[in-house]
């Protein structure tokens, strides 16, 4: 068994776990944060996407002992319990998911790009969703919604400094 | 060289099958608060349908969506329904629900009546009140009227109702008959880029005009059509199941079979035509699965616009453009008489560019 410490959504968390556990494995079976969705397993669709350390990653291509000392977000740190993200709330009035298996890994791709760049292009936004798959919506509001979250988040920023 | 081309598919599609049994059933009941509760079989799949549904007990009983609860997909305790396929969700268990609802309302209306001094025939339901037509001042709130019917009246507003389009036997020597209850027609333009040196094509645009009747919601009609013309994309360009010759698939995973990202989809309008089906639930029809149906050949027009070269499989990989390219270019070289008769053209072309 390898020993993990690290912070997930601001927690300082702990596990003995086997050593050829992945990241994603670790967060839905040993904390319960079923947020991060198993799809393919090899790094193809995205639905496990979460944010290491300010980056978005397949959770299913990191081992946990990789992780010892970082800093993770998933879907679960986003929301408070009586408001949902910008980013959530833009996916919602747009209604840029249907089935919303991919939505989870969509939503941590877009907040690792709005973090990092807080006034992207159509362009960029498409790069930054090209690693999540999506049969259901043809990204098309998906798009507009990180383009409106992108606003919105812009909007508050600019309160505070205010 | 990139070259562009633009190219145009018209596409109708059957909704409501008559050939078998298809029915939906559902179950409306309206609580002493005011507010609706509906059961029905069909499932969920993100299309949204359930807020379809929702939105149809709505308008029949004159409340807000937000008023009805829908309890769906329960084995236990909703009617079966045919299922959440052949995009008959709307038409056929939309009818059932907006039949169910007014089954209830008619017990409302029975209620009512005395209470407002006037006949049945004379209310309706409208604003969360049961009002008296051309005179909404004399009204009675939906709650009060659904308290009325079960504790005084005893006879509780709920209604069950159930849809199966009519069925038409198909004559067994023509084949004629009618299979369906009603049809969409639909058509989408793609303008698309091709490289004449690769075969590579690119989708730049889909302009998708589509009838689905009355769109109960527009959002949702939009991300069906959005979703339908990325799978046609899909088809058209990518998507391809590979299989050895002992049958087993070579492409069992997402590395090798490649469906459309972000990164593929095209600029999209979406113009929903305006259109009343009396047959369907407030005018009605659906949109699901026809979305995806003149994508890839619109697609494949905008090719042959672009660079004279019919595609006849899909998908329409860059190895099978380039040979189709080629071959067209070898059709024009063997044709000896065409190049003849060209030959004064190219002239003419050339004196007109030495002209300027």
């Amino acid at each position: 068994m390898t020993d993990v410490t690290l912070k997930i959504n601001g927690e300082t968390r702990s596990a003995a776990v086997p050593p050829e556990t992945t990241l994603l494995k670790m967060l839905r079976e040993n904390f319960n944060l079923t947020g991060a969705k198993l799809g393919c397993d090899v790094g193809d669709c995205g639905a496990c996407t979460v944010i290491v350390d300010g980056m978005s990653v397949n959770s299913c291509l990191m081992l946990a002992a990789q992780l010892e000392g970082r800093e993770v977000l998933t879907i679960e740190g986003l929301a408070t319990p009586d408001r949902l993200h910008p980013i959530q709330k833009s996916f919602e009035d747009c209604a840029s998911l249907q089935c919303g298996f991919c939505g989870p890994g969509v939503i941590m791709s877009s907040k690792a790009l709005l973090d990092a760049n807080p006034n992207p292009s159509v362009a960029e936004i498409r790069d930054a969703l090209a690693g999540n798959l999506c049969r259901c919506t043809g990204y098309t509001k998906m798009i507009e919604a990180v383009q409106e979250s992108a606003k919105a988040m812009r909007g508050r920023k600019s309160e505070r400094v205010a | 060289m990139k070259k562009r081309g633009r190219g145009i598919a018209c596409m109708w599609y059957p909704i409501g099958f008559t050939v078998a049994a298809n029915p939906s059933a559902a179950v409306v009941k309206v609580n002493e608060d005011g507010t609706a509760t509906l059961l029905t079989g069909t499932v969920e799949t993100g299309q949204g349908s359930l807020t379809v549904l929702g939105q149809i007990a709505a308008e029949e009983l004159g409340i807000a969506t937000d008023d009805v609860h829908v309890v769906s997909a329960d084995t236990d305790t909703t009617p079966m329904d045919t299922g959440a396929i052949a995009s008959r969700t709307t038409y056929v268990t939309g009818n059932a629900v907006q039949l169910a609802a007014a089954k209830a309302k008619e017990i409302l209306f029975q209620v009512a009546a005395p209470m407002l001094g006037v006949k049945p025939e004379q209310l309706e339901a409208r604003d969360r009140k049961i009002q008296v037509k051309n005179y909404p001042q004399r009204c009675i709130g939906i709650g009060e009227v659904a308290n009325q019917a079960q504790f005084v009246m005893g006879q509780p507003a709920l209604g069950s109702a159930s849809f199966n389009p009519p069925t038409v036997a198909l004559d067994p020597e023509t084949g004629q008959g009618k299979p369906f209850a009603t049809y969409v027609y639909a058509t989408q333009i793609a303008e698309v880029d091709v490289d004449d040196e690769t075969g590579e094509v690119e989708v730049l645009r889909i302009v998708a005009s589509h009838d689905c009747g009355t769109a109960i919601n527009p959002m949702l009609v939009e991300g069906q059509i959005e979703g339908g013309i990325s799978m046609g994309i899909g088809f058209a360009l990518q998507e391809e199941m590979l299989f050895d010759k002992n049958g087993k698939q070579l492409n069992p995973n997402l590395t090798n079979y490649i469906m459309p990202t972000s990164l593929d989809m095209p600029e999209i309008e979406v113009d929903i035509v305006k259109n009343f089906d009396p047959t369907g639930p407030f005018g009605a029809k659906g949109v699901g699965e026809p979305t995806a149906v003149p994508t890839a050949a619109a697609i494949m027009n905008a090719i042959y616009n672009a660079v004279g070269a019919r595609i006849h499989s899909l998908p329409a990989t860059p190895e099978k453009v380039l040979a189709a390219i080629k071959a067209a270019r070898a059709k024009k070289l063997a044709q000896p008489k065409v190049k003849a008769l060209a030959k004064p053209k190219a002239k003419s072309r050339q004196k007109r560019v030495a002209a300027r």
